[in-house]
């Protein structure tokens, strides 16, 4: 990839500038709505990392984002550690996680490597009600600081724009070619000479590490909390619907993956008629296997879609031609 | 039990000589704790019936996986929403066998539209299917809640309440039937593919997807029919399992678990390996709580979850599967 | 950077400062929200769908005392205005959700709430924000006693331990031989009961021949009551929510163990619930629990009973068939929702958020209609626990039969 031109230099500035004056003009509990968008991202990314670019499903980033929660947790308890500060513990604690699951892993694809990441995401929650003395059980651990919300906005969306950068970073280059080639064709990549086992595992180490640090911020933005049912199943199941609707193998439709998990629930809470209690699930099902029907490339792929259409007709305008 | 292990090896394709010793080990491991200890025996007897239903769910995703290698996340659901639909059938006034049938032809309709609506335009991408039936999982779940309310709600026990005493084991005459359906089922199902043409349909489109179009066989066809059957086997565990769950909107939730670790321990790809892996692991989990201390509540699905992933390490294709063969 | 991006970051700069004084001038004190010459209004969070959606009809019955208080004047002429929203037990939801009804919505206070985890993950929030979060919806100990670090936190129903400390009590004296089977859920709730008939015990902690654990979520309890039958367990105590509860008993039953002596905990001790299980093939004839609220079955022609059910048939008739069941939720949801308003009468013609506090550390009153006769409501500075008297029943009757009360009605249960 050779460097951004000038049209996304700007796409990117104004969305900064956007993103550093919203709270101010956003109530205390859209700023935390705000903070929930971000760490989506966040967590979205890694998947992507693990699924879009390098081919290897997972269902199972519930069970990393709990490791990185915790870890925030047991640290501000424990050791007293300022809230940021517990970040990048967080993020390299969920990181050898990630490697450690990624290992065994190499040996599992496709349907396999989902179930088995499964298997993960409903066994680690549980680990907390088993060593309920140290992890708290069933009512979880709180953290001694209670952050402000203005904090958790600016916080949160530091790092989704510093993971945003660090994944652009890390896949302009031979890895990301490299997690391309393992995605596209695992034998054809290993008989160009990728070694497989170190890209693999290491697309599993880099977005579990990205879940940690999301679930981190999924703690401090639930006052701080840390309990087993904040990292059920269903919190991977939103993550790779988030992945899917943004459009794997891309980084452009993020965002959108994230708005749409955090803020469907609450949009879909007011559709009128089914909305209010059940109407959430039935609302949030719904749109989610019509996403996958008609848009199955996601929001990049509408994009794409948009921008050839758009290109084909500039080209068939007799003006141009 | 050793009697029908060894049976089934000779019909299953992936049965080797490993596995069956192990299996028959593993019986004369299980006669002789009966034998010795009579908590043994009842634990034995109630993992048997828990078994038979995680082995009947885990016969449908096995199913689904056959025909269109796809793990369906939403078989609970079904099986549930079809338990569901068994109960309306009750307060209508059917009695509760004539509800149980006219539901297994409800859910094979039910099961077939969702092949043809949800799951056809998709199918070309595993992640796209896995995402779809994760969406039906939230939206039949969501439907359930809103038409009949989270409420616990009650049918009338299939087989009633009597309990029968053999020696110091008590077996209560829901666990008999549930063993005998759970077994019949799995018998059905192995004559309709052995011996039916629409089963050898199934078999070829599953396999050999164009060859079989070509002789004739209408693959896409094959495929809802597959799904709809499994939809059946659904609802058989759903209203076998009713009983001890009681109706409410998660009440498959945890089985489908285990029917995941029971459908990898036998295979993917085997009925009989889902049957009897769904047997094995209810009387393991049984086991296992009785005797190991460690094992407490918490680590239940963690433990079933370490035997899926030991299963998947040492042998992937589980007990019954067979090797499958990467193209390049 | 370029030329572009250098102004990109004057502009990102300016607008960041703008952004900051323009904050600090605007704060302003202001008068507590959701309070006005007309209305209250008041807001919680409850489990309408998912696991704990059998608790449902609990906020239903709250809504429709408070209809029938504002049909009759309101609260010194001010309608109470009860928003219910849905957290589906997930704690996850529920601080949201609480942010809502706090900086979106403005409720005066937080009322009733659902669930130990929930109200735990938000009491934090609310308590910083000295918003009240009355009569929560949960028995756990940890409100009665953190009024000192969570003043604006207050519970209801008598608490877990206190109640299986009354069980304790009993079996010691009542049942000198017994050898106690107990199966209890592996979550705080489960955990803190068990601890509550340790304490009730006292000496005869012995007693306890096997104590097995389970998970809310298992589909069976088999294996749990078998090992305690096989441990010659003759007594059988469940702390549990109601499915995993109804399965044991009826699971009791079908492995041939028939305890001389049941006890469960309340919570799963509504008469549905019983039913259900005899429906089951369940011996449920001496089982024991113990009640706080009144019966809308055996005690239907009492004067409070009587309200609860032309309530229920005014203002939310699809209740009315579970109400005849006996579905204690219902009475239940009325006691709150009375103990609500009286405390709202008690602080002053223009309560504050301080004031409604302080009227709910200083109820004093035995004329809840809703509760158990004699039961009175009590709280001081140092008491936190508003209810801490139960009476013990016995069900009698089998599959069609109801909940007798025996002996007295019990007084400090804490």
């Amino acid at each position: 990839m050779r460097h951004l031109p000038v049209r996304q230099l700007l796409v990117i500035g104004v969305a900064a500038v956007v993103l550093a004056l919203l709270p101010f003009q956003l109530s205390g509990y859209h700023q935390t709505l705000a903070a929930r968008v971000a760490l989506y991202f966040v967590a979205i990314l890694g998947l992507n990392i693990l699924t879009g670019y390098s081919g290897q499903i997972s269902i199972g980033h519930g069970a990393f984002m709990a490791i990185g929660g915790y870890t925030t947790v047991l640290l501000s308890i424990h050791q007293d550690l300022n809230l940021i500060l517990t970040l990048p513990v967080s993020f390299a604690v969920a990181f050898a996680a990630g490697i450690l699951v990624g290992i065994p892993a190499l040996r599992f694809s496709g349907v396999y490597l989902a179930l088995a990441t499964f298997a993960l995401a409903v066994s680690v929650p549980q680990f907390p009600l088993k060593f309920s003395t140290f992890l708290g059980g069933s009512n979880g651990l709180r953290t001694t600081v209670t952050p402000s919300y203005l904090w958790l906005y600016g916080v949160s969306w530091a790092c989704a724009a510093a993971s945003f950068v660090l994944a652009w970073l890390l896949l302009r280059g031979r890895i990301g070619r490299a997690f391309r080639a393992i995605r596209d064709s695992e034998v054809a990549a290993a008989s160009s000479g990728v070694a497989l086992p170190i890209y693999k595992t290491l697309a599993f180490g880099v977005s579990a590490a990205y879940a940690g640090v999301a679930g981190s911020l999924l703690v401090l933005v639930t006052n701080g909390y840390a309990q087993p049912g904040l990292f059920g199943i269903l919190v991977s199941l939103q993550i790779l619907i988030g992945a899917a609707v943004a459009g794997l193998g891309s980084l452009r439709g993020v965002l959108v993956g994230a708005l749409f998990i955090a803020l469907l629930p609450t949009v879909a809470a007011d559709v009128p008629v089914i909305g209010s209690t059940h109407g959430q699930d039935v609302v949030f099902g719904l749109i989610v296997i019509l996403v996958m029907i008609l848009l199955p490339n996601g929001f990049v792929g509408l994009l794409s879609g948009l921008e050839r259409w758009f290109k084909t007709a500039i080209k068939s305008d007799p003006k141009t031609s | 039990m050793l009697g029908l292990a060894k049976r089934k090896t000779s019909v299953t394709t992936g049965g080797s000589l490993p596995v069956v010793a192990l299996l028959a080990a593993v019986c004369v491991f299980l006669a002789i704790g009966c034998a010795v200890s009579s908590i043994f025996a009842q634990q034995t007897v109630a993992g048997l019936a828990q078994g038979a239903i995680y082995g009947s769910l885990a016969l449908a995703l096995v199913l689904i996986y056959r025909a269109t290698e796809v793990i369906n996340f939403a078989q609970g659901e079904m099986a549930m929403a079809t338990t569901y639909v068994a109960y309306q059938l009750t307060i209508w006034g059917l009695t509760f066998w004539l509800a149980f049938f006219v539901t297994l032809l409800i859910a094979f309709a039910f099961g077939v539209i969702v092949q043809v609506v949800f799951i056809r335009p998709v199918q070309h991408s595993v992640i796209a299917v896995v995402i779809v039936t994760i969406g039906l999982f939230i939206l039949i779940d969501g439907l359930v809640t809103w038409k009949w309310g989270g409420e616990l709600r009650f049918m009338a026990a299939p087989f009633g309440n009597n309990v029968y005493r053999l020696g110091s084991v008590t077996l209560s005459r829901q666990d008999i039937g549930v063993l005998l359906v759970s077994i019949l089922s799995v018998i059905i199902l192995w004559a309709l593919f052995k011996f039916t043409k629409i089963g050898l349909g199934m078999r070829a489109a599953a396999l050999r997807p164009a060859a079989a179009s070509l002789v004739g066989v209408r693959v896409n066809w094959m495929l809802a029919l597959g799904w709809g059957l499994a939809a059946v086997l659904g609802a058989v565990a759903g209203m076998m399992t009713e009983p001890s769950t009681f109706l409410q909107p998660t009440m498959m939730q945890p089985i489908l678990l285990y029917a995941f670790a029971a459908a990898v321990l036998g295979g993917l790809e085997s009925p009989a390996g889902a049957a009897i892996g769904g047997v094995l692991i209810g009387v393991f989990m049984n086991l296992i709580g009785q005797y190991v201390d460690f094992a407490t509540a918490e680590l239940r699905l963690p433990i079933a979850f370490a035997v899926l992933l030991v299963v998947l390490l040492v042998k992937p294709n589980g007990l019954f599967g067979r090797r499958q063969v990467r193209r390049v | 950077m370029g030329m572009k991006g250098k102004l990109l970051a004057i502009v990102a700069g300016v607008s960041i400062v703008a952004g900051i004084s323009v904050t600090v001038a605007s704060g302003a004190k202001q008068a507590d929200p959701g309070i006005s010459a007309t209305e209250i209004k008041i807001g919680g969070t409850f489990p309408l769908t998912g696991v704990a959606s059998l608790y449902k009809t609990i906020p239903a019955a709250e809504k429709a005392y408070f209809d029938y208080v504002n049909d009759h004047g309101g609260v010194n002429g001010r309608k109470i205005n009860f928003t219910i929203l849905d957290d589906a037990y997930d704690p996850s939801k529920t601080v949201p959700l609480a942010q809502q009804l706090v900086e979106k919505d403005g409720v005066f206070a937080v009322f009733g709430s659902l669930g130990t985890a929930p109200t735990l993950a938000t009491w934090g929030y609310l308590n910083s924000r000295k918003v009240p979060q009355a009569l929560v919806a949960t028995g756990d100990s940890y409100w009665g006693f953190s009024y000192k670090k969570y003043p604006w936190t207050i519970g209801w129903q008598p608490d877990y331990p206190g109640e299986s400390k009354l069980y304790g009590k009993y079996i010691a004296a009542n049942r000198p031989n017994a050898k106690i089977g107990v199966l209890y859920q592996n979550d705080a709730y489960g955990k803190n009961y068990f601890a509550g008939l340790r304490v009730g015990l006292g000496p005869e902690k012995g007693k306890i021949v096997d104590a097995q654990s389970f998970d809310a979520t298992s589909p069976s309890v088999t294996q749990q009551i078998l090992s305690m039958k096989s441990k010659g367990a003759d007594t059988l105590v469940v702390f549990g929510t109601p499915t995993p509860t109804i399965t044991a008993l009826v699971t009791a039953t079908k492995v041939g163990w028939n305890p001389t002596a049941t006890f469960i905990n309340n919570v799963s001790a509504n008469r549905i619930f019983l039913l259900a299980a005899a429906a089951g093939g369940a011996n449920v004839d001496g089982i024991i629990s113990s009640v706080y609220t009144k019966s809308s079955t055996t005690q239907a022609n009492l004067a409070g009973v009587k309200l609860a059910k032309s309530i229920v048939d005014q203002y939310v008739p699809s209740l009315a068939a579970s109400f005849a069941r006996g579905d204690g939720n219902i009475i239940y949801g009325m006691g709150v929702a009375w103990t609500f308003v009286y405390a709202l009468q008690n602080a002053g013609k223009n309560p504050t958020r301080a004031s409604l506090m302080k009227a709910l550390h200083n109820m004093n009153t035995s004329k809840n209609p809703f509760v158990y006769p004699g039961i009175t409501i009590k709280t001081s500075p140092t008491d936190n626990f508003p209810i801490e008297q139960e009476r013990m029943v016995k069900w009698a009757g089998g599959a069609s039969g109801d909940w007798q009360p025996f002996g007295k009605l019990l007084s400090g249960v804490r």
